[in-house]
């Protein structure tokens, strides 16, 4: 990591805002081993994090690139929950298989991403009022699909949902006194492989590079020759895509449809990417600091859960409160930026 | 300058991460066998997953957990409120295996998608006590027991008394038309409620014109009411699964200009409710709009309580354990109801 | 699809249509006479008589005027917040619950069956009108002197509002049994209209007479064109941002009163839930660009009207309450794309070209 850093001299933003996010999560996390005790020390509350949000991360990615961009995009929960419906519905009432409900969570992102990312793009409309709409219209359509909350029943797919990953050497002897193995769930890989290659994508590539140049300043980006619009587009895709997938990966871990799933996606994946070191403005991001964003924003809806404030209330006041100060924070970075250029 | 500064300290962080990940797997291994003695007197920590708040009868059922098992009589009560999401309460019952609590009781917003999380507070040797709605699961040594109502006695009951109150009124029984207005599809409550209603209209002749659902809460009861009137004309009596959705009901009732009572002859809509928890619902049936309402009883804590105690001392409680429930009306005429070649008293609520 | 008509009919026709307030109208237009196609019972008006044997006008017309009216209330301040923000505040939802719930609570303490009120409703009023213009502050406070985008601001209290409000009242959901209260959301014993209308209409009159004789809405219009230039001008584009979404706080206020009164109590998660969607969908409908600007309030409020006047037309087509924002979204997109610079100047081209190949006809 440091080797990078020392490459990406220009980008001394987002390593200083990675940073910030990656402290911030081990201070976090061992604050939590202190005061909360046993629990917080077993690897299997780590996994069990990673499990439980293995799709907020690949939303998180996509919302990232996006952000990055210079867009937004709240459409992400919408679609999560119409990819679990329309999945759900498929697979139990159409007795459909597992394999080509995978491809219909990858259409149905696939379809948004050029939907959204057509009216942004080409027909230049802002984004967050394209994806609003997109929010309301995947929601109002997740309960046209199917108005009740079902749990699939799907024998193969009940059996993807349940395969368990075990992790060596990681698990710990309960009460009873047997050894209980630590393990993850299949979306995890699943989310750690976008991670990387949406890591490899946006150092490595020249899409990724105009994604960053899009985002920073559209001006230069046309004089560098790059199509703004085509690139803007993309990213909207990539993430929309992304949505699908993450979709997918939150219904293998739910197992059911419902209108009301992944209620707040968007704000933990945007609040995810901001703790994570995003900016809102474009130009500044990193998929790395995105994961630790999710974990950090995890840890402490964990922490809030198991420290007994028994409103699950306080968990939506917790994130709203961590997201406002890393708004101000990124707004006074921005500002002595400015002032340090201006001088 | 900052780049090494942010170097040097990425790089710390990546000591500090093996270092903080080493830790984890040594440290867990003494930690395990340390606990178990080390509890003894201490208090018993119970992990209590509630559904939600949506309606009265579910406040009243989390109060008495939170009163019966207070810190004066020994335990500790960690309340998490899922609202009606059951990931939410799937993540709550990790947590709680995670903290090592002691017992873990969940009243489970749907039956179905409990087999994981269950086996995972089996392997963690958690008991587990179910009360309200039940659990579909593949084993039923997944959990410990389990303790609620009755839901299709209940139904039973009010739809007996129906018959019983047409029988009286001279009404015949094929001009009854009833519209369900359902609670949150896939709990017990529904499936009970909606399925005793369902055998008694086919046993009596009625006529059910329609099934919507009111998920338990005034708003949705009142826009489903409101939907069902303007279809049917002909609706006389709407068939609330809980109270919240006939206080919804009867505002639809008044808004489209009819009137709400058990005179059905008159052209009164009689509505039929569940649950009888809040002194609201009962004032409704002592004004005479509301006609008939099944009780649900909320207080489940004394009976976990006994349930955790027996456990305590080593004894098997039993796998299913009903509550008792009355049926309330303010029909005066009316004091006893048969269905199933059982008789139950009605219980008057004097005007 | 109004600009083929345009081309056709007389010059009058044409310079309504030029006028803003045109869009909201010919909505209104399409609306009204897909009813009287459909179903004409739309336009049926009775008289009958509540529970309390007062005199109530009820029909679909009324339910629109009923409804519409917190809608309309927001859209006043939604547009101001459009014209001098560039974004849109969508967390009128949440602050409506949080306003609400303050309502309750200061009406009722922590009983929540009071047989009597704690103070005058009107005192309570003020109370949460306070909280809800503060926390309109909040969020202005991040939009204009941090610089955050508004709707990404508001998304914060988007998420944290209802939670705010359930903490509030400890997540109790108190009912209020005095009939006094119902008042504000249903009808004045002797006056058929319903009452949410006449407090929309004071609004209207007061936001109108303040347009009239201050210069906000000058100001307003000033920055959300060019903050940098009105700057120059000696203006405060950080105050007038702010003061937008403490307007925008009052008019939540208000809101949230006629809501809380309707039910007697509140139900933190449920309550003025996607209100946002039609407040930013009245503005769009009223014609006004929303990044920022020059905008029309009238506009606005007869666009307010217009979607309750949807939303009443999918219900009574039983459409579910939890579809309709399917059916709204698709509504914003088409007006969105129709007013997209990009799509105005492709249509006018190719008008253009139709026009002028008549004319060498």
């Amino acid at each position: 990591m440091s080797n990078i850093s020392k490459k990406f001299k220009d980008m001394t933003d987002t390593g200083l805002l990675l940073t910030i996010t990656i402290v911030v999560f081990f201070l976090m996390y061992i604050g939590a081993i202190v005061f909360q005790g046993k629990g917080f020390l077993k690897p299997q509350t780590f996994f069990n994090i990673l499990n439980a949000n293995a799709a907020l991360i690949i939303l998180a990615c996509g919302m990232s690139i996006v952000m990055i961009t210079g867009g937004i995009d709240i459409s992400v929960g919408g679609v999560t929950a119409l990819v679990s419906m329309s999945c759900a519905v498929y697979l139990d009432y159409k007795g459909g298989n597992v394999a080509a409900s995978m491809l219909i969570a990858i259409g149905i992102g696939l379809a948004y991403g050029l939907v959204q990312g057509f009216l942004v793009a080409y027909l230049d409309i802002q984004p967050f009022i394209v994806s609003l709409a997109g929010m309301f219209f995947a929601r109002g359509m997740t309960t046209i699909v199917n108005t009740n909350p079902f749990n699939v029943q799907n024998e193969s797919f009940v059996a993807l949902k349940d395969t368990r990953i075990i992790v060596p050497g990681m698990g710990s002897v309960n009460k009873l006194g047997k050894y209980v193995n630590a393990y993850v769930e299949i979306g995890v890989i699943v989310a750690l492989i976008i991670v990387i290659l949406m890591f490899c994508l946006l150092r490595w590539t020249k899409l990724g590079r105009s994604f960053y140049a899009v985002g920073g300043n559209k001006q230069s980006a046309l004089m560098l020759g790059i199509n703004v619009k085509r690139t803007k587009f993309m990213s909207h895709m990539l993430c929309s895509l992304l949505a699908g997938i993450g979709g997918y990966v939150y219904f293998l871990h739910v197992g059911s449809g419902a209108a009301t799933h992944a209620q707040g996606a968007e704000m933990n994946a945007i609040a995810s990417s901001i703790i994570g070191g995003t900016m809102l403005t474009g130009g500044v991001g990193n998929i790395i600091g995105t994961f630790f964003g999710v974990l950090s924003l995890s840890t402490i809806q964990n922490i809030v859960s198991s420290a007994g404030l028994d409103q699950a209330w306080w968990t939506g006041i917790t994130i709203a409160a961590m997201l406002c100060i890393f708004l101000v924070i990124q707004s006074v970075v921005m500002a002595r930026k400015k002032r340090a250029v201006k001088k | 300058m900052k780049s090494v500064i942010s170097k040097s300290i990425i790089l710390l962080m990546i000591v500090c991460m093996t270092a903080v990940f080493a830790g984890c797997s040594a440290a867990e291994e003494p930690e395990g066998s340390d606990a178990a003695p080390a509890q003894g007197e201490e208090l018993i920590t119970i992990g209590f997953s509630q559904v939600g708040a949506e309606s009265d009868w579910r406040k009243a059922n989390s109060q008495s957990m939170i009163d019966t098992f207070t810190k004066d009589k020994g335990y500790e009560l960690i309340f998490e409120d899922a609202q009606q999401k059951q990931q939410n309460q799937i993540t709550a019952i990790r947590t709680f295996i995670q903290r090592e609590v002691d017992y873990i009781v969940v009243a489970p917003v749907t039956e179905d998608g409990w087999d994981t999380v269950l086996e995972e507070a089996k392997d963690a040797g958690i008991p587990v006590i179910i009360v309200d709605r039940q659990v579909a699961v593949s084993d039923e040594g997944l959990f410990t027991c389990w303790v609620g109502s009755d839901f299709e006695l209940e139904a039973a009951k009010a739809c007996a008394w129906l018959k019983e109150y047409c029988d009286r009124q001279r009404i015949k029984q094929d001009e009854i038309n009833i519209v369900d207005i359902q609670g949150t599809i896939g709990s017990s409550a529904q499936i009970g409620r909606s399925k005793g209603l369902k055998d008694a209209v086919r046993k009596n002749g009625w006529h059910l014109l329609d099934e919507v659902p009111g998920e338990y809460t005034q708003a949705k009861g009142r826009e489903a009411t409101a939907r069902m009137l303007a279809k049917h004309k002909d609706v006389n009596v709407i068939y609330c699964e809980n109270d919240n959705e006939a206080f919804g009901a009867l505002e639809a009732i008044e808004a489209a200009g009819r009137k709400a009572g058990s005179n059905i002859r008159a052209g009164e809509i009689m509505v039929i409710s569940f649950d009888g928890v809040s002194q609201l619902a009962i004032d409704d049936l002592r004004a005479g709009k509301i006609s008939c309402i099944g009780e649900c009883n909320p207080l489940h804590g004394p009976r976990v309580r006994k349930i955790i105690e027996n456990l305590e001392n080593g004894v098997t409680p039993e796998k299913y354990e009903y509550v008792d429930e009355d049926i309330f009306s303010a029909y005066e005429e009316l004091t006893e109801i048969q269905t199933e070649g059982k008789s139950y008293p009605v219980k008057i609520i004097g005007k | 699809m109004s600009i083929g008509k345009n081309r056709n009919v007389t010059d009058i026709f044409g310079k309504l249509f030029k006028n803003q307030i045109f869009i909201p109208l010919a909505a209104m237009f399409i609306l009204l006479l897909f009813n009287l196609v459909a179903d004409p019972s739309f336009f049926k008006i009775t008289m009958g008589y509540n529970s309390a044997g007062n005199p109530v006008l009820s029909g679909y017309l009324m339910t629109i005027l009923d409804n519409g009216s917190e809608l309309a209330i927001l859209a006043i301040g939604m547009t101001l917040v459009t014209a001098a923000s560039g974004g849109q505040d969508i967390s009128v939802g949440a602050a409506i619950a949080i306003a609400g719930s303050t309502l309750l609570r200061a009406l009722c303490g922590t009983n929540t069956r009071p047989d009597t009120l704690r103070m005058p409703i009107f005192v309570a009023f003020i109370i949460s009108c306070l909280v809800a213009m503060a926390f309109g502050a909040f969020n202005g406070a991040l939009v204009s002197i941090f610089k955050i985008q508004p709707m990404v601001a508001t998304l914060i209290l988007y998420t944290a509002g209802r939670s705010i409000a359930a903490w509030i009242n400890n997540n109790e959901l108190p009912i209020i049994s005095e009939p006094k209260f119902g008042y504000y959301g249903g009808f004045i014993p002797g006056i058929p209209i319903p009452t949410p209308f006449f407090i929309a209409a004071a609004m209207v009159v007061i936001i109108t007479l303040v347009l009239k004789f201050t210069n906000l809405g000058l100001y307003t219009q000033a920055v959300g064109i060019n903050e940098s230039s009105s700057r120059l001008n000696g203006l405060n584009p950080v105050f007038i941002k702010w003061l937008t979404f403490v307007i925008l706080g009052a008019c939540v206020a208000v809101a949230a009163l006629i809501k809380v009164s309707r039910l007697s109590s509140i139900n933190y998660s449920v309550i003025a839930k996607d209100i946002e969607m039609d407040a930013i969908l009245a503005v769009a409908l009223g014609g006004n660009a929303l990044g920022g600007g020059k905008f029309n309030m009238a506009s606005s409020i007869i666009g307010a009207f217009v979607i309750q006047m949807l939303t009443t037309t999918l219900f009574k087509f039983q459409v579910p309450s939890d579809a309709l924002p399917a059916y709204k979204a698709v509504v914003v997109i088409l007006l969105v794309v129709f007013s997209a610079p990009v799509v105005r100047d492709k249509m006018s081209q190719i008008i253009k070209k139709m026009n002028s190949r008549k004319g060498a006809v």
